[in-house]
């Protein structure tokens, strides 16, 4: 996983540090100019598709924000300046689903980084058994996120049939309105997006952990240093790196989140875990107000943007 | 060794393994009960306590498959799914090929742009994906969402790619270019099979992230091109919870999931730390 990392790391360096197209000798240059030309040829479709599929929605997607577009009504479209975006300002809703935004990505990401490490600690050392683990944190990972919000809705979370309930009334605390009440269900999303993805975590936590040199660790020890000191002082630096980028990649996927709140809540019970996405789905495709809808959305894609340059600035100090 | 410091250390490693059964407990539990539900008699789902001893059934499948839509729906998930996929490699692999081995004016900026689409909300591409396909009256057909599929099997691929054309050594098209090979050719024939292990790699990703899609499968799709994930809410209504049939049709989507990842589990590893998966 690290090494991994690294790729992606060297793909990146390589693509970016790479000087283009310098001055030469004439045959040199003729040499270039056909590399240059072959390598547009090979990368025009890609880019082609990603112009087309990409681009032009989001291009359209903020001249969508100055209009409105209702389609449950038979006004016509029409360009209205900032007014969704004065509407957005004024509207409860939308800052509610921002706040719930920020709630579970703060709370879930951290949540996989202090679960993720823990876990990677204390099965640092080799034992047998640690391929099945492997198999199993897998599993929810790669999985449709669907069919993973649906079963905890089910199987899961159902008063007395669920196996949690069940569980928790085995230990005396009685049936809980896991989905049904506003705390309990933003709780059980957290806990089911943070079950998700901490694998994330510990598989990278554990491939860096094995990786770190062990001089500094021998010499502590041979000073005297105890175990929480160790830890403070050497493991958390080190890995302060694999940290930030653990944070970065979560966070691109906790903002983007869609699919199991949907089939687990469906942002209920009445807005309790109504996340910006949602929101912005309810907006355009059950209300059908496409150009509050595209308001809303473009709000998000500034969000998103502004917390990953935040992020990646955190990541260039360091 | 002291008797202490022994029993200390065995504390410690029973303490391990219980750990580790516990993890792997949460972790695979979920999925485990899905797939033991859907082979659990009608009368051995809703107990309290959970029922662990039962006469497995095929019956949920027998009922999920005979439900309306739902061969339908897997059929247009594998259609849509596989399409989409193939069009993604043939078109990211050379891509990738030139950022990872050619220069080129802007290829820095290019770069970033490919990895900048990558991290677009899916929902900021679906508004104006609608209004479009719904004035050109494509909704409800495989192209339209064929189309916006390759928004995230795309550029994902092209970053895969370029990681495995990386690991080539650079000698081989080199000895190519000497034997006077076009420069296509060269890539076609000598560099493209090299890196078999990586497109393979890159399908498989690909492959997971459509088939598990909903967000865009749900606004676009319509009752001729309803794909499995949207099809299977149908089990869970207000009025009924079909507990059967839905695990059987869960199981039935997670299923080519779980043998990709048993094959390749490696492989899956070092696309997840890459952003493979979308969540």
């Amino acid at each position: 996983m690290a090494e991994s990392r690294d790729v992606l790391v060297t793909a990146t360096r390589h693509v970016v540090n790479e000087q283009s197209l310098r001055p030469g000798t004439p045959g040199r240059n003729r040499l270039r100019t056909q590399e240059s030309r072959f390598a547009w040829l090979m990368i025009s479709p890609s880019l082609l598709v990603l112009l087309l599929v990409g681009t032009v929605p989001l291009a359209a997607l903020v001249i969508m924000s100055f209009t409105r577009i209702d389609l449950a009504s038979t006004r016509p479209n029409a360009f209205i300046g900032a007014d969704n975006f004065i509407r957005m300002a004024r509207d409860d809703r939308f800052w509610h689903a921002l706040w719930v935004m920020l709630v579970y990505t703060v709370s879930s990401v951290t949540l996989q980084l202090v679960i993720g490490l823990a876990l990677a600690l204390a099965l640092l050392r080799p034992v047998r058994g640690q391929g099945a683990l492997r198999v199993a944190i897998l599993l929810p990972m790669i999985l449709a996120p669907v069919v993973v919000g649906l079963a905890w809705r089910t199987l899961i979370l159902t008063p007395d049939y669920g196996i949690i309930d069940f569980a928790v009334q085995a230990l005396g605390f009685g049936s809980q309105p896991w989905l049904t009440d506003a705390r309990w269900a933003l709780i059980s999303v957290i806990t089911i997006h943070t079950w998700q993805w901490t694998p994330f975590a510990f598989l990278v936590f554990t491939a860096t952990l094995h990786a770190l040199p062990q001089e500094p660790f021998e010499a502590a020890m041979i000073d005297g240093a105890g175990a929480w000191q160790r830890f403070r002082d050497l493991t958390l630096p080190l890995l302060w790196p694999t940290i930030i980028v653990i944070v970065i990649m979560r966070t691109m996927i906790a903002l983007r989140a869609f699919d199991a709140i949907f089939s687990a809540t469906g942002g209920g019970p009445g807005t309790a875990t109504e996340i910006l996405n949602l929101y912005a789905y309810r907006v355009s495709f059950t209300s059908l107000t496409l150009g509050y809808g595209a308001a809303v959305a473009t709000m998000l894609l500034i969000v998103t943007a502004v917390i990953s340059v935040m992020l990646f600035r955190l990541q260039a100090r360091d | 060794m002291t008797p202490t410091r022994t029993n200390r250390k065995r504390a410690g490693n029973a303490l391990t393994y219980i750990l580790l059964l516990g993890a792997i407990l949460i972790w695979a539990f979920p999925v485990l009960w899905v797939v033991l539900t859907s082979i659990k008699p009608r009368t051995d789902i809703f107990t309290n306590p959970p029922t662990l001893v039962f006469l497995p059934t095929l019956d949920h499948y027998e009922a999920a498959l005979n439900t309306r839509g739902i061969i339908d729906s897997i059929r247009n998930s594998l259609i849509i799914t596989v399409v989409s996929t193939v069009f993604a490699i043939v078109v990211a692999v050379p891509a990738a090929y030139a950022f990872a081995r050619l220069r080129f004016r802007f290829k820095t900026h290019l770069s970033f742009y490919t990895l900048f689409m990558q991290m677009a909300p899916p929902i900021g591409l679906l508004i104006p994906y609608f209004f479009a396909l719904n004035r050109i009256r494509l909704l409800d057909t495989y192209v339209g969402l064929i189309v916006i599929y390759l928004s995230f099997t795309l550029p994902f691929s092209i970053w895969i790619m370029i990681t495995y054309f990386l690991d080539v050594p650079k000698e081989l098209e080199e000895a190519a270019a000497v034997d006077g090979a076009s420069r296509f050719s060269a890539f076609l024939r000598i560099v493209v099979p090299q890196v078999r292990g990586g497109i393979a790699v890159t399908a498989i990703f690909a492959f997971i992230n459509a088939w598990n899609e909903f967000l865009y499968a749900v606004v676009l799709t319509g009752p001729e091109t309803q794909t499995v994930t949207v099809a299977i809410f149908g089990f869970l209504g207000a009025s009924e919870s079909r507990w059967g049939p839905f695990t059987a049709t869960g199981t039935m989507i997670m299923a080519p999931v779980v043998v990709v990842a048993l094959i390749a589990q490696k492989q899956i590893v070092r696309g997840l730390s890459l952003g493979g998966v979308k969540g």
